[in-house]
C-alpha cells in the first residue's frame, strides 16, 4: 500500500513538473515486511527512513528530495526477484537489504546481471546484514557493499575480548545453525583457536529454527565439559539453547552474536546475565546524542540492526556530497566509486570500504548483559555493558582469494 | 548409558509435548473429518491467553482461562464458519481453516508486536526435580509430561468408557443414524471442535512459558503435529501418542550420534575414500536431526499408508 502511495506521489510529481525538473535518487528497501522476519525488516526499513529523513533535511540530493519505496520479499529469494524486478521498472538506483543470506544471494546476482545487460543504468545494492561469505567471496561484485560485519570479525573481536577479560577459558564449544552462517560461524570459531588460545572441544551443526527441544544438545554440551560456547544462533534457536542450559545447571559462558534481537533478553530473563554479544553497534558505546537522536525520531534507542543501517545511509550521504549531476541524470557508477572511498566516523570508530571485496572495514563492539545497565532492553532492568571495541583493522580478516572484481572504467 | 538414560528422558518428555499439541487436532480429524490447520493457532492462542492473563492476574489461572477461552473460540469458528462451507467438501475447510490460520498469526503480530513475549514459568515451578549425571532435570519438563498423560487418559476414557463418547463416535460414524435417534449432530460436532481447540490453548498456556511464546510459533510447530497426526495414523488417539513418542525418542537420540555414511563405510574398508567425497557422505546424523520426523513419515506413507494406527490399512 505504501509502496502505492509512493508511486502515487511519484507519477504526481513527474505529471506537475517543469521540463528542467531534476531526477530524485530512489531508494528500494527490498525487504521482508510479511512473514516470520517481518519484525527484522520492519527494523532495517525504520533505520533506513531515519537516515534518508536527516539527507532530505539537509536539502535532499540533486535538487531533489530523496525518494524510498517499500518492497515486500515476503521473507523469501523468490519474492526478492520479482519485487527486485518491481523495482527496476520503478527507477531504483539503490537497493537495501539485510536480513537473510538467501534473499541477499538472490538480489546481489540480479544487481549485476541487470548491471551487465544494462551498462549506464547500472543499480547499487547496499547490504545491511547479510553476512554469508561468499557475498564478498565468489558472489562479490563492484555494485555490492557489505555494510556489516561477518562471521570471523565478530568470531575475532569476541575471542580477544572474553580473553581480555579471563572469561573465555580454555575449551570452547561450537554449536550454529546448519546453513552458511552458522557453517561460517564454526570456520571462524575453529580458525581463531590458535589466537585465542582454546581448543574446540566439539562443533555441532544443526537444523535452523526447526529444533524445539534443546535439552539433547545442552546434554552433548555437559559431556564435552567445555568452559565457554560460542554460537552464532539467532532467534528461537538461541533463546532455546540458552534456556534449555540454564535449566539444566549447566555452567558455562555463552559468547553470541545475536543477543540483542528485540524480544530475547525479555525471554531469556536472569539466563542471560554474564553472556557475551558481539555485533556492530550498543547503546552503551555510543554518545548519548546519537542514541537520543534516534529515539526523538523513532521512539526507542537504536538496536539490533538499526545501528549498523543507521551507519550504511551516513556513509551514502557523504558519498553524495561527493557527487554532483547538477540536476540531470544520476550516475550511480559515479556514486559507487564516491562510497567506496568515504571514511565515515561512526560513535565507535571509522568505517571504510575495502576496495578489493567491498567488504567494510569496521569496529566491532563486544559487549556482555549486565542488570542495571545504563540503556535497558525489552522493559526489562537487563541490558548490555561494553567490554570493549576492536577496532576495524583488528577485527578484519584478509581478502578471499575467490573474489575477482570487475571495476567500471 | 549415560546417553541412553538422557535421552530417554528428553524424547519421552518432548514426545509427550507434541502429543498434547496434536491430540486436539487427531480428535478433530477423526470425529469430524476436518483437516484443521488452524489448529497450532489455537495453541498459540492459548499461549498468548496464558501470557496476558500470567502477567494480569496468575499464571495458574492462565492455564485454566486459556482452554476455555480457546474452546469458545473454536465454537465461534465451527458454529458460524466451518458449518458454512461443509457442504462444500473437505477442499473448502481446508482452505477455510488456513485462511484463519494467517489470520491469527496477523492479529497477534498486531496486539503483541512481531517479538518473543516473555512469558515464563512461575518461580515456584522453576526448580530442578532431581539430577541426572550432574545435570539437572527441571520440574517444569515433568509437568508438561504430566499434563499430556493426563490429557491421553481423559480423552481416551470419555470416547471409549462414557455415554457422551459413544453419542460422538457414533456421530462419526452414521450421522444419519445417530440423527434420527433423537441426537443433535451439529451440537455434538460443534462440541467436538470446541474440545479440540481447548486442547490446543491448554498445550499452549503449558509449553508456551517453556518455550519462546511469539507470533510465529504456530508454523513452527504446527508442520511437526501434521506429521504427527500422519504418522500415528489420521484420527487415532493412540496412535498419534505412539508417533509422538517415536518422533521425540528419533530426534533425542540423533541429536547425540556423530554417524555419517563415512563411518558406515567405514566398517567396510571404504571410509577414507567417503571423506575424500565429503558431500552427502560426510554429513552427519545430528546436523540432519530435525529432518527425521519427515523421513519417518515418508517411510509410513510408503509401507501403511494410513499410518500406524489408522483405520484404512
Amino acid at each position: 500500500m505504501r509502496r502505492l502511495t509512493a508511486l502515487l506521489l511519484a507519477s504526481t510529481a513527474v505529471a506537475m513538473a517543469a521540463p528542467a525538473q531534476a531526477e530524485p535518487l530512489r531508494i528500494g528497501i527490498i525487504e521482508s515486511l510479511s512473514g516470520s522476519q517481518t519484525s527484522t525488516g520492519r527494523l532495517y526499513s525504520a533505520a533506513v527512513q531515519y537516515g534518508v529523513d536527516i539527507i532530505n533535511a539537509a536539502g535532499g540530493f540533486n535538487g531533489e528530495p530523496i525518494e524510498v519505496i517499500e518492497y515486500d520479499n515476503a521473507g523469501g529469494s523468490t519474492g526478492a526477484a520479482d519485487e527486485f524486478r518491481q523495482a527496476v521498472a520503478d527507477g531504483i538506483h539503490i537497493v537495501f537489504q539485510g536480513a537473510s543470506s538467501a534473499v541477499a544471494g538472490q538480489i546481489t546476482e540480479d544487481v549485476r546481471r541487470h548491471n551487465i545487460r544494462n551498462p549506464g543504468d547500472e543499480v547499487m545494492y547496499i547490504n545491511l546484514g547479510a553476512e554469508a561469505m561468499s557475498l564478498t567471496g565468489d558472489q562479490c561484485h563492484f555494485y555490492h557493499f557489505r555494510y556489516a560485519t561477518t562471521a570471523p570479525m565478530r568470531v575475532n573481536a569476541l575471542v580477544n575480548a572474553m580473553a581480555a577479560a579471563g572469561e573465555l577459558g580454555t575449551r570452547v564449544f561450537s554449536i550454529n545453525q546448519n546453513y552458511s552462517w552458522g557453517q561460517d560461524m564454526q570456520t571462524a570459531i575453529e580458525d581463531a583457536a590458535a589466537a585465542g588460545g582454546y581448543e574446540v572441544v566439539e562443533a555441532v551443526l544443526h537444523d535452523v529454527n526447526s529444533i524445539q527441544d534443546f535439552a539433547p544438545y545442552v546434554a552433548r554440551i555437559n559431556a564435552a565439559d567445555p568452559d565457554t560456547v560460542i554460537t552464532g544462533n539467532w532467534s528461537n534457536d538461541l533463546l532455546l539453547l540458552m534456556r534449555a542450559a540454564s535449566e539444566a545447571g549447566l555452567d558455562v559462558r555463552f559468547g553470541t552474536t545475536f543477543l540483542d534481537q528485540p524480544g530475547n533478553i525479555a525471554n531469556a530473563g536472569d539466563t542471560a546475565i554474564g553472556h557475551y554479544l558481539a555485533n556492530n553497534y550498543v547503546p552503551d558505546a555510543g554518545p548519548a546524542e546519537f542514541n537520543d537522536a534516534y529515539r526523538d525520531a523513532v521512539g526507542h534507542y537504536p538496536i539490533f540492526v538499526e545501528p549498523p543501517t543507521i551507519f550504511a545511509v551516513g556513509a551514502l550521504a557523504e558519498a553524495l556530497e561527493q557527487v554532483d549531476f547538477g540536476g540531470g541524470d544520476i550516475d550511480v557508477s559515479a556514486i559507487a566509486l564516491a562510497l567506496e572511498a568515504v571514511v565515515y566516523e561512526s560513535p565507535v570508530g571509522p568505517i571504510t570500504v575495502r576496495a578489493e571485496d567491498h567488504q567494510t572495514i569496521r569496529p566491532v563492539v563486544v559487549s556482555h548483559v549486565v542488570r542495571g545497565a545504563a540503556y535497558p532492553v525489552d522493559d526489562t532492568d537487563l541490558g548490555f555493558e561494553v567490554v570493549g571495541v576492536v577496532s576495524g583493522e583488528d577485527a578484519i580478516y584478509p581478502v578471499q582469494d575467490s573474489c575477482e572484481m570487475e571495476r567500471p572504467d | 548409558m549415560e546417553f541412553i538414560i538422557i535421552s530417554t528422558l528428553n524424547g519421552v518428555i518432548y514426545g509427550l509435548l507434541l502429543f498434547m499439541v496434536s491430540a486436539g487436532l487427531t480428535l478433530i480429524f477423526g470425529m469430524m473429518g476436518i483437516l484443521n490447520f488452524a489448529h497450532a493457532s489455537f495453541y498459540m492462542l492459548g499461549a498468548y491467553v496464558g501470557y496476558t492473563l500470567a502477567a494480569l492476574v496468575d499464571f495458574w489461572v492462565g492455564l485454566i482461562v486459556a482452554p476455555l477461552l480457546v474452546g469458545a473460540v473454536g465454537i465461534l469458528v465451527e458454529r458460524y464458519m466451518l458449518r458454512r462451507v461443509h457442504a462444500f467438501g473437505h477442499a473448502h475447510e481446508l482452505l477455510l481453516t488456513f485462511g484463519l490460520a494467517l489470520i491469527f498469526e496477523e492479529l497477534i503480530k498486531l496486539f503483541f508486536g512481531d517479538f518473543p513475549v516473555n512469558y515464563r514459568m512461575p518461580d515456584e515451578l522453576q526448580f530442578a526435580a532431581f539430577t541426572v549425571f550432574g545435570t539437572d532435570y527441571p520440574f517444569y519438563r515433568l509437568f508438561i509430561g504430566a499434563v499430556a498423560v493426563i490429557m491421553f487418559v481423559a480423552l481416551f476414557v470419555l470416547l471409549a468408557r462414557t455415554r457422551i463418547g459413544i453419542v460422538v463416535r457414533a456421530a462419526e460414524r452414521l450421522p444419519r443414524m445417530a440423527e434420527s435417534l433423537g441426537h443433535n449432530i451439529p451440537l455434538v460436532f460443534m462440541g467436538v471442535f470446541g474440545v479440540g481447540a481447548a486442547l490446543a490453548g491448554l498445550a499452549g498456556a503449558v509449553a508456551g512459558a517453556y518455550f519462546p511464546t511469539n507470533p510465529n510459533m504456530a508454523l513452527e510447530l504446527g508442520v511437526i503435529v501434521f506429521v504427527v497426526v500422519v504418522v500415528g495414523g489420521l484420527g487415532s488417539l493412540k496412535g498419534s501418542l505412539v508417533a509422538s513418542l517415536m518422533i521425540g525418542l528419533f530426534s533425542s537420540f540423533s541429536i547425540g550420534l556423530d554417524w555419517s555414511l563415512a563411518s558406515l563405510l567405514g566398517l567396510v574398508g571404504l571410509g577414507d575414500w567417503a571423506e575424500s567425497v565429503g558431500g552427502l557422505f560426510t554429513m552427519t546424523l545430528s546436523s540432519v536431526s530435525g529432518t527425521i520426523p519427515f523421513l519417518l513419515m515418508l517411510v509410513i506413507l510408503l509401507v501403511r499408508p494410513a499410518g500406524l494406527m489408522g483405520d484404512r490399512n
